[in-house]
């Protein structure tokens, strides 16, 4: 054995000495560099180049080409602009020339969809669009925004939480696990209808059966807690009133409820698939080091899982300030009474079909920039925290 | 802390219906005095990280009891042992700085936050790493990595220290330089420390006792060198030493040891057919030798040569001896003939594969 290491040993210092024999491309580079930082310090001429600093200079930049080389080469390099040309001219007709006629629309005064005809070039609809001065009635666009906020801001981080907690719990349930899956999952197969006849049955207050008055599902248990009946959905539902906005709170946590609970199974199923490829190992260091089960939820496992969750937050609240159809589905094409319970697409898609097409055109520009903002408020966020 | 391993026994069950469950760990009882360097050493499969993971507690043994001192720590859980586990692939957070992962444990025991920083630091130091306190683990380089691992195993002053493969992930030179760390390491702290290896030369070089282990079986347990010099069987023999021992079939006939035809040394065992172990080392050469080896080719190493033949009995395809780099061969190669140092020669039973 000891003759073993000590052959070991030789072998090593062979190796050093080969390696103090022959200096390293690096170090030459690197004894250019000190040459010319002495020359600089001590001559105060900082345009000394040495031969080996020209030599490096050129192979770095390809100074000595001529002129032709250099042209072909510069074209050469842009050949895989070729290989992206597909979905570049696809992208030009169906992305880009939307955007920018709709930046043209929206400065276009009175501009008439058939016609063709506009009264002249400038801000107005901006200017309309946010006082809620468009002269046909109908959404608001501050109601319609604050409505979207709303929704989003509170679903989002919420069926986010929920979906984190019930996958947690999931991988946490050997028998039956597939089971509670499917059931789980249900809702992102179920049809927009149907789902929409639950939350009747839910929440609606008007309905007989039996000739029986019925008050909804959620009622009948408020009930148990002598709680008055609360009219969810229909026209007497209970409304704040802050200055020109109307907060219909009851129909607010109809909406929310509806989307956390249709947002959860996409959100399960993506959670719960990163968590089953989190190392095992780090649950196991967790448990050697003390550490309780909340404290391995919050402390390991969520930042472990940090990129997939803010990744659903980010795509979530995208998707949720597009919302259109949840709310349409719930209350009708006239989005509550008279849009009270109107969102940003609502207000567009309003806009759109009665004509008036400069204020949908401003109101998706605006859209635009506040989804804008808000995703690169959450990727900085993001990378701040998401990152290992 | 004393350990203190009894009938220790792991049957996992099978993954298939009707299979064979598969015992990994089969009655394994050993004591392992205070303070001392363990080494647990068997090919892969021999169910040594097994027996590791069940001192932790992360496996629940299926028979058996572990001691630690005195107290029964069979169905305590992991964090309530007072142990520091090294993982393979050091399994530090990610997400969290040096800093914060060598400070996790405390936190964990509810110790104010200016003494855990105080006492990470001091973990930090012990293993040099204390200038990296800020980085994440990705800015780490492997070596890096496992002092970390062993800080943060350190930082709670464990009664016992378990590594898990501690220096497969490292490459050779580090390697080397490691386990001379992690014997120092246990020198200072003199926390009873167990680890688990498949490189022999690991175990020998840095383990006051070693244990090895094959198929879920304990073979012999001692000191390197003794259990080197002594192995107890065939299996013992064959895994330690590089280059390996080199293993003839032969017999024992009125008192001799035969290898084919030739006798090389006299027994007081009884006539029975034998596997003989010769140590590389074990190799004499003499023009007037008694075994007769039909040489390959010669390696030459500067200290010493290596001698590649062939013989008839041998169970390896090739007899590899060593002999000191002065000693003169003669030009013809063919056959050389060589005498046997008795104490690098084991006889151990054809069947049983026991040491006679």
């Amino acid at each position: 054995m000891s003759e073993n290491k000590e052959k070991v040993k030789a072998e090593e210092v062979n190796v050093e000495q080969k390696k103090e024999k022959k200096p390293s491309v690096v170090d030459k580079v690197k004894s250019v560099f000190s040459k010319k930082a002495k020359k600089e310090t001590q001559e105060g001429e900082t345009e000394v180049l040495s031969e080996e600093m020209q030599e490096i200079n050129s192979l770095v930049s390809g100074s000595t080409l001529p002129t032709s080389e250099k042209v072909r080469r510069f074209f050469k390099s842009q050949s895989g602009w070729l290989f992206v040309l597909p979905a570049l001219v696809l992208m030009c007709i169906f992305t880009f020339y939307p955007i920018i006629n709709a930046f043209i629309g929206a400065l276009k005064q009175n501009y008439q969809g058939l016609t063709g005809r506009f009264d002249g070039w400038g801000f107005e609809n901006f200017v309309r669009v946010l006082k809620g001065d468009t002269g046909t009635g109908g959404a608001n666009f501050l109601q319609c925004l604050v409505n979207t906020l709303v929704f989003t801001l509170i679903s989002v981080p919420l069926s986010t939480l929920l979906a984190l907690l019930i996958s947690v719990a999931l991988t946490r349930i050997k028998p039956l696990q597939k089971a509670y899956q499917t059931v789980l999952f249900l809702p992102y197969l179920t049809n927009a209808l149907a789902m929409g006849a639950v939350f009747a049955t839910f929440f609606t207050i008007i309905g007989t059966k039996n000739n029986t008055e019925t008050v909804g599902l959620i009622n009948i248990v408020l009930g148990w807690f002598n709680i008055d009946a609360i009219d969810w959905m229909g026209i007497g539902s209970p409304t704040w009133e802050i200055g020109a906005l109307s907060i219909p709170w009851a129909k607010y946590i109809v909406v929310i409820v509806y989307e956390v609970w249709s947002g959860l199974p996409f959100k399960i199923l993506i959670l719960f698939s990163s968590l089953q490829s989190v190392n095992k190992q780090y649950y196991d260091a967790a448990k050697i080091d003390g550490a309780s089960r909340s404290t391995i939820l919050w402390k390991i496992t969520t930042p472990l899982i940090s990129p997939m969750i803010s990744y659903l937050v980010i795509t979530g609240i995208m998707g949720g300030m597009k919302q259109y159809s949840a709310v349409v589905g719930l209350f009708g094409e006239q989005m509550g009474i008279d849009y009270d319970m109107g969102t940003m697409v609502g207000y567009i898609y309003q806009y759109l079909n009665n004509g008036r097409t400069g204020y949908a055109f401003a109101g998706s520009l605006m859209l635009f920039a506040i989804i804008m903002v808000i995703t690169l408020i959450n990727n900085y966020v993001s990378k701040k925290r998401v990152k290992f | 802390m004393k350990i203190s391993i009894q009938h220790l026994t792991k049957v996992f069950p099978s993954r298939e219906k009707k299979g064979k469950p598969v015992i990994a760990v089969n009655d394994l009882s050993i004591e392992i005095p205070s303070g001392k360097l363990v080494g647990l050493l068997g090919p892969s499969g021999c169910g040594k990280s097994t027996t590791l993971f069940m001192l932790s507690g992360l496996e629940a043994p299926t028979k058996g009891r572990i001691l630690f001192d005195d107290q029964d720590v069979t169905t305590l859980a992991p964090e309530r042992r007072g142990i520091g586990l090294v993982f393979q692939n050091y399994a530090l957070y990610p997400h969290m700085t040096v800093a914060q992962n060598i400070m996790f444990p405390l936190t964990n025991m509810r110790i104010p936050k200016e003494e855990a920083k105080a006492k990470a630091l001091d973990a930090a130091r012990l293993v040099q790493i204390e200038d990296l306190m800020a980085r994440k683990p990705s800015e780490l380089s492997g070596g890096q990595q496992q002092r970390v691992a062993i800080a943060r195993a350190l930082v709670k002053m464990p009664n016992v220290l378990l590594l898990d493969e501690p220096l497969s992930n490292l490459d050779a030179r580090l390697r080397l330089q490691t386990r001379e760390e992690i014997k120092r390491i246990q020198r200072e702290t003199g926390i009873t420390t167990v680890f688990v290896t498949h490189d022999q030369e690991e175990a020998m070089s840095i383990c006051d006792i070693m244990v090895v282990m094959k198929r879920g079986v304990v073979q012999q347990v001692g000191e390197p060198q003794s259990i080197y010099d002594n192995p107890s069987n065939l299996f013992v023999a064959n895994f330690l030493g590089t280059p390996p021992i080199n293993i003839f079939d032969g017999r024992i006939e009125n008192g001799y040891v035969y290898i084919g035809d030739e006798i090389v040394m006299s027994t007081v065992a009884e006539d029975q057919l034998i596997k003989v172990g010769v140590r590389p080392e074990g190799f004499i050469y003499d023009p007037e030798g008694s075994l007769s080896l039909n040489v390959d080719h010669i390696e030459v190493m500067g200290r010493d040569k290596s001698i590649v033949s062939r013989h008839e009995a041998s169970n390896k395809p090739t007899v590899r001896s060593i002999v000191d780099s002065d000693i003169v061969l003669p030009e013809q190669m063919g056959v050389l003939k060589f005498n046997l140092k008795p104490n690098k020669v084991f006889l151990f039973n054809a069947e049983t594969e026991e040491r006679i």
